[in-house]
């Protein structure tokens, strides 16, 4: 497994290698808590603001939301307290980048979420970790306490007047719960459901008060913008997304891992057939799925020859998305409509029920999934699969409806074959056509 | 004046307040928007995603229940768009519903199924295999059927944000999401809200269960007979049995909305008890039987019986005693009968909280139900309303919660309420006269904190709450206060004074269905409690009258000296403790079987309607009376109408003035009497007493330190509410069966000897 950047000086990644790499000592010793110092030195929160906006960083999580302009909404009069959460729930499928960071470097996490403290001016602030990263919280606890005995957390954070605390807290296993609002609900002790938008979490988020949920990878980001400057950060990337990009890449490639590669790399087949040193087995790529299970799978076609660029507006263009950067790769073994049912049964089984689409539609799709798999598939279903997922995006309370629809949407439209298979076998007689009227 | 807005929808201009919620809007101008979860008075879910709309320059359908008009807005309810999400949020709806229609309670009156006749597909695609989960019961009064929810969560969120119970929560995730409790049992008020709210069969009255179909039900709608909210209730019969109650507001309107207590949707089985008693009794000869007789037969008897009596000894050997559960016009015919037949001035009426001290020095306006929910400071001195009047309990929930009122409790007991309170002031048992010492003015704090067990300064804040209240300002008050404490509270607005934006409103207390409606018609003699009347007796009272049956405090230690009158005549549903004593006995009709009004604790004056014929033999309590007489050559002239008792009522009595069964017609609008207000009154001598009465106070400082449990008095099995079967099995703590497969009335008996207690216990 390879952890590294490609085609850039490795930034997020730059000590996940060293021995101890999580200690304060050997985090201190590689430039560890110096943009911390800089921004306490003398930045005024608007100036640290003001610099993640000029890194053009975007959210790391999967919407892409621009971080600086996320932090601006933050109302600045409002009498309330303000929060920084962290949002290492980490749970959508085909993605692990944020484990890493944090197993191996938790003090990049922190010193990231004391500057965003800081411009926000949050005094009190959590980090949420997937139930499943049980681990890791002993990881960050025990980081946070050296971070804390060395006076980097806790009251009068390295002389200043800037007092900040940063708690762990882990969900219960819930993918919805990596929905920001979700995760509040959760972080709060109630049922991870999705809040309703507006008021957003910068107006009223944490126990109603002005909230910033930000991705571990995001928040990791912020440190090397604040030392080499937003400018500097952005030209790393593109000139709407800045700086690098983590790819947790999966399946069938010789050599998966955990890539750092700067925004806008190009391109996607280069990165596959060469930095990930093609597919394993001399077999032939059949699709990638790039940006976690929520977006469109693509196919081969629609990558090999084609200089897909590896950013938001790139991949938009090929027709899926960045999303986590969830990288799977699938090799012509993969039969794409077990692939999405096992997808769909992902979605069903983490469909919190809050909203009638999402609920039964999701039970639905995995019903009909199922009774094809069976061998009872009709001519009609494909139709009938697609008519669902219509009927469920846009229309769910929060995007975990359309994450569930673009992936059936996408493989039935990419990949007609793999489920003519299933269907058409099955229904004696049948026309080709009649079967697949879909498509 | 809120700004007004221009709002497009379909085209159509309208003007609305801005803020407005945008389904209104649309509902208002008669664009039907469909929905189930959206419910005005809950907080906003838009989860059911039926109410989307297309809204321009927005990328997405959106739920209009979620949306606030805004200037300019351009809106779309209907199109080939709209009506395809509509359509399919209906069939993923059905997708995992049983459709077993015939056989589910709610089948005819069900909100899913009426949304299936509008939006429902003609076929069913979804042809898979339904997700199962059984039928069960939640507690005695809720049986649920899991398969049929929607998952609207009405249900939830009227537990938590009327009720402040948060009993039920959903439980599971995704598809196989189910409304549950927190331990296997719902340990609550039994309140039932959540069956009411529930637009589909999932939450279902365990009384009515299997019993009737809606259709067959003739529904009426009237004025709940158990306490003083005097909540609007539809009772819906079926060939002379009342099958159930409810609130649901396609059948009633009222001052209640959806709400209802346990009592008022679930004690209605005493109505065709089979206990009732059918005909006349007449107990010939003193330690004999009660014998059935005709109506002919005991009328006559009674007639000759007191017209001997009142030759032998004159008028005021005979007492009248009516109650305050019995409708106006029954109070009116004994005070009548009293008055014109026997010529006495010893009647009363079966209560010991009198309010003729507030009325009298009433200085500010009945608060409505209406105006405490909207309130902006609530004092409660005294007083458990969220168990003795549940309806003004959730009304102050509601004011704190939604409306972000200013609670401040006084009471010796931490009552439930307190948790909405942002002041509760634990005082000193039976010192709540300090209080209104306090409110009055600050001169005598120091007696008053001393007594009440609190610092002077928390007496001083409360002051200041009163002080610097914008709004309304509702004092409420139980039956603790003595008369010239409760004198000096109904003053307390004229005390204070008037200020631009402030008002005072008062909304006293009392435990019965027409307490203020026995005062108006001044039954409640000032002069004659019950306790003086019956102390009469073996001192010139030879006679009793009775409607109703006497309250325990008042039978106990008297039974031997009243068992040596020579005439009792009661007029009952049930036998009683005072039937036992009684040579009559006359079988009274029902609430649910007679005309009638209700005087509620806001003074507003309701209808009760007959929704079935007399059970047996029985007749409607002023029918006995006007009988009675005509036996005594007096002819009260009612024509057997209740609305000529009711006119003759508003002849009478100036707070009555004017009105007519016609006007009280409308339960979404109901009348106030007019209670005539007092000016300002010198107070220094009630305050005098007061301070007197305070001072000689011997105080314990032993306050109750534990909250009562929920139910301590609304499940006290009284004659009424211990005829449903399920109230025992409720006081005797609400065990939970073994099985929640089958009614807990078939699996758990509660104790004989706990039965007779409890019901001794109540009224």
């Amino acid at each position: 497994m390879f952890i590294g950047a490609i085609g850039c000086e490795p930034l997020q990644l730059r000590r996940v290698h060293l021995e101890h790499s999580r200690s304060l000592d050997v985090y201190r010793r590689n430039g560890g808590y110096e943009a911390l110092k800089q921004v306490l030195d003398g930045m005024t929160p608007d100036a640290v603001i003001n610099e993640v906006k000029k890194s053009a960083l975007r959210g790391r999580g999967g919407a892409g939301f621009p971080t600086g302009m996320k932090w601006s909404f933050v109302p600045k009069d409002s009498p309330k307290a303000r929060y920084v959460v962290c949002n290492a729930d980490e749970s959508e499928p085909g993605t692990f980048k944020d484990r890493y960071l944090m197993e191996r470097d938790p003090h990049m996490l922190i010193e990231g979420m004391l500057i965003a403290a800081y411009a926000l001016g949050a005094r009190v602030n959590y980090i949420y970790t997937r139930g499943e990263y049980r681990y890791l919280i002993n990881i960050m606890d025990e980081a946070l306490d050296e971070a804390r005995k060395a006076n980097l957390l806790g009251e009068k954070i390295l002389g200043t007047n800037f007092s900040c605390e940063i708690y762990t807290h882990t969900g219960a296993g819930a993918y919805i719960c990596g929905e920001e609002t979700a995760l509040l609900s959760s972080l709060e002790g109630m049922r991870g459901h999705p809040r309703m938008k507006p008021p957003f979490p910068a107006v009223s988020g944490l126990y109603a008060c002005p909230t910033v949920v930000n991705n571990v990878e995001t928040l990791t980001a912020v440190p090397d913008i604040i030392k080499m400057g937003g400018e500097a950060y952005q030209k790393l990337g593109t000139e709407k997304s800045g700086g690098t990009k983590l790819w947790s890449v999966s399946g069938h490639v010789k050599r998966p891992g955990v890539y750092e590669l700067p925004m806008g790399y190009d391109d996607m087949e280069k990165f596959i057939m060469e930095d990930c040193q093609g597919i394993a087995g001399g077999r032939q790529l059949k699709a990638v799925i790039p940006g976690g299970s929520s977006v469109y799978i693509m196919p081969a076609s629609d990558i090999l020859g084609k200089d897909v660029r590896m950013d938001y507006e790139g991949l938009v263009v090929a027709g899926s998305m960045v999303g986590s950067g969830g990288f799977m790769v699938m090799d012509g073994t993969v039969d794409v409509f077990e692939t999405t049912k096992n997808l769909t049964e992902f979605y069903k089984h983490e469909s919190c029920g809050w909203c009638t689409p999402c609920r039964e539609g999701t039970d639905w799709l995995v019903k009909v999934f199922k009774r094809i798999a069976d061998g009872e598939g009709r001519p009609e279903d494909a139709q009938l699969l697609l008519d669902i997922c219509d009927n469920i995006e846009g229309k769910s309370f929060c995007p975990l409806g359309d994450a569930a629809s673009w992936p059936i949407q996408s493989a039935i439209k990419k990949f007609p074959e793999d489920f003519k298979r299933h269907l058409l076998p099955l229904v004696a007689g049948a026309k080709e056509d009649a079967a697949l009227s879909m498509v | 004046m809120a700004d007004l807005i221009k709002v497009t929808i379909n085209g159509n201009v309208y003007e609305t307040e801005k803020g407005a919620r945008l389904i209104d809007v649309c509902r208002e101008h008669g664009h039907a928007v469909p929905s189930f979860c959206y419910y005005s008075d809950l907080a906003l879910q838009a989860s059911c995603r039926m109410c989307l709309v297309r809204i321009e320059k927005m990328p997405k359908l959106q739920t209009s229940c979620t949306i606030t008009c805004t200037d300019g807005m351009i809106v779309t309810t209907e199109s080939e768009e709209i009506e395809k999400a509509q359509r399919a949020m209906v069939e993923f709806l059905l997708a995992n519903h049983p459709l077993d229609c015939p056989v589910c309670d709610r089948g005819g009156e069900c909100e899913l199924q009426e949304m299936v006749f509008d939006w429902g597909g003609l076929e069913e695609r979804f042809s898979e295999r339904k997700n199962y989960a059984p039928e069960k019961f939640l507690s005695p009064m809720v049986a649920n059927d899991p398969q049929r929810c929607i998952l609207c969560k009405r249900c939830t969120r009227v537990c938590d944000e009327w009720m402040g119970e948060d009993a039920i929560e959903a439980g599971g995730r995704g598809a196989h999401t189910v409304i549950g409790t927190y331990d296997g049992w719902l340990n609550c008020s039994e309140c039932g809200n959540c069956i009411e709210v529930c637009p589909t069969g999932t939450l279902l009255d365990a009384t009515y269960r299997h019993q009737a179909r809606p259709w067959e039900l003739a529904q009426t709608i009237t004025t709940c007979t158990f306490c003083s909210d005097g909540c609007q209730l539809s009772l819906g019969a079926r060939v002379g049995e009342v099958m159930r109650a409810v609130a649901r507001d396609r059948y009633v309107d009222g001052i209640n909305g959806e709400f209802l207590c346990i009592k008022g949707r679930f004690a209605h089985p005493f109505i065709n008890h089979e206990e009732r008693i059918r005909t006349p009794l007449i107990r010939y000869k003193q330690g004999g039987r009660l014998v059935p007789a005709t109506w002919d037969d005991a009328i006559g008897y009674t007639a000759a019986r007191m017209r001997a009596i009142g030759e032998a000894h004159g008028a005021d050997a005979f007492g009248i005693i009516g109650s305050p559960r019995l409708t106006n016009e029954a109070n009116y015919a004994l005070l009548k009968f009293a008055r014109e037949v026997i010529g006495t001035e010893n009647f009363t009426a079966s209560d010991a909280f009198s309010l003729a001290p507030c009325f009298e020095n009433l200085s500010a306006p009945l608060a409505t139900h209406r105006d405490i929910r909207f309130a902006k400071t609530i004092i409660l001195v005294g007083g458990e309303p969220e168990e003795l009047q549940p309806l003004t309990g959730k009304q102050i929930r509601q004011a704190v919660r939604n409306g972000g009122a200013r609670l401040v409790i006084f009471n010796s007991v931490p009552i439930r309420l307190k948790e909405q309170a942002a002041q509760f002031i634990h005082i000193n048992p039976g010192t709540e006269d300090a209080v209104v010492l306090a409110l009055a003015g600050a001169n005598d704090d120091e007696l008053a904190a001393g007594k009440l067990g609190v610092e002077a300064k928390t007496l001083a804040d409360v002051r200041r709450a009163l002080d610097e209240t914008q709004g309304d300002c509702v004092l409420l008050f139980g039956s603790e206060l003595s008369a010239a404490a409760m004198a000096t509270l109904a003053q307390l607005p004229q005390l204070l004074g008037a200020r631009e934006g402030r008002r005072f409103l008062l909304h006293p207390l009392p435990f019965y269905n027409n307490s203020v409606g026995a005062h108006d018609i001044g039954l409640m003699n000032a002069k004659l409690s019950v306790a003086q009347l019956l102390d009469q007796a073996g001192q010139g009272l030879r006679a009793l009258y009775i409607a109703g049956s006497l309250l325990p405090e008042h039978l106990r230690g008297r039974e031997e000296t009243l068992r040596q009158l020579d005439l009792i005549v009661v007029q009952e549903l049930f036998e009683t403790e005072t039937t036992a004593l009684a040579d009559v006995v006359f079988p009274a009709a029902s609430f649910a079987e007679t005309d009638g009004t209700f005087t509620n604790n806001a003074g507003q004056v309701q209808r009760v309607r007959q929704s079935i014929p007399p059970v047996h033999q029985a007749r409607p309590d002023w029918m006995i009376t006007a009988a009675l007489a005509s036996a005594l050559n007096a002819d009260f002239g009612f024509q057997l109408s209740a609305s000529a008792v009711f006119r003759e009522i508003a002849e009478h009595i100036a707070a009555y003035e004017g009105l007519r069964y016609p006007l009280l017609k409308d339960e979404s609008r109901p009348v106030q009497a007019k209670h005539a207000l007092a000016g300002a009154r010198d107070m220094t001598g009630a305050i005098q007493e007061i301070r007197a009465r305070i001072q000689s106070m011997n105080v314990t400082s032993a306050r109750p330190t534990e909250t009562p449990k929920v139910g301590h008095e609304l499940f006290k099995p009284g004659t009424l509410t211990s005829k449903t079967p399920q109230f025992p099995l409720l006081y005797a703590g609400n065990p939970k069966p073994p099985t929640v497969l089958v009614s807990p009335l078939y699996q758990i008996t509660v104790d004989a000897n706990l039965r007779a207690t409890t019901v001794a216990a109540g009224d």
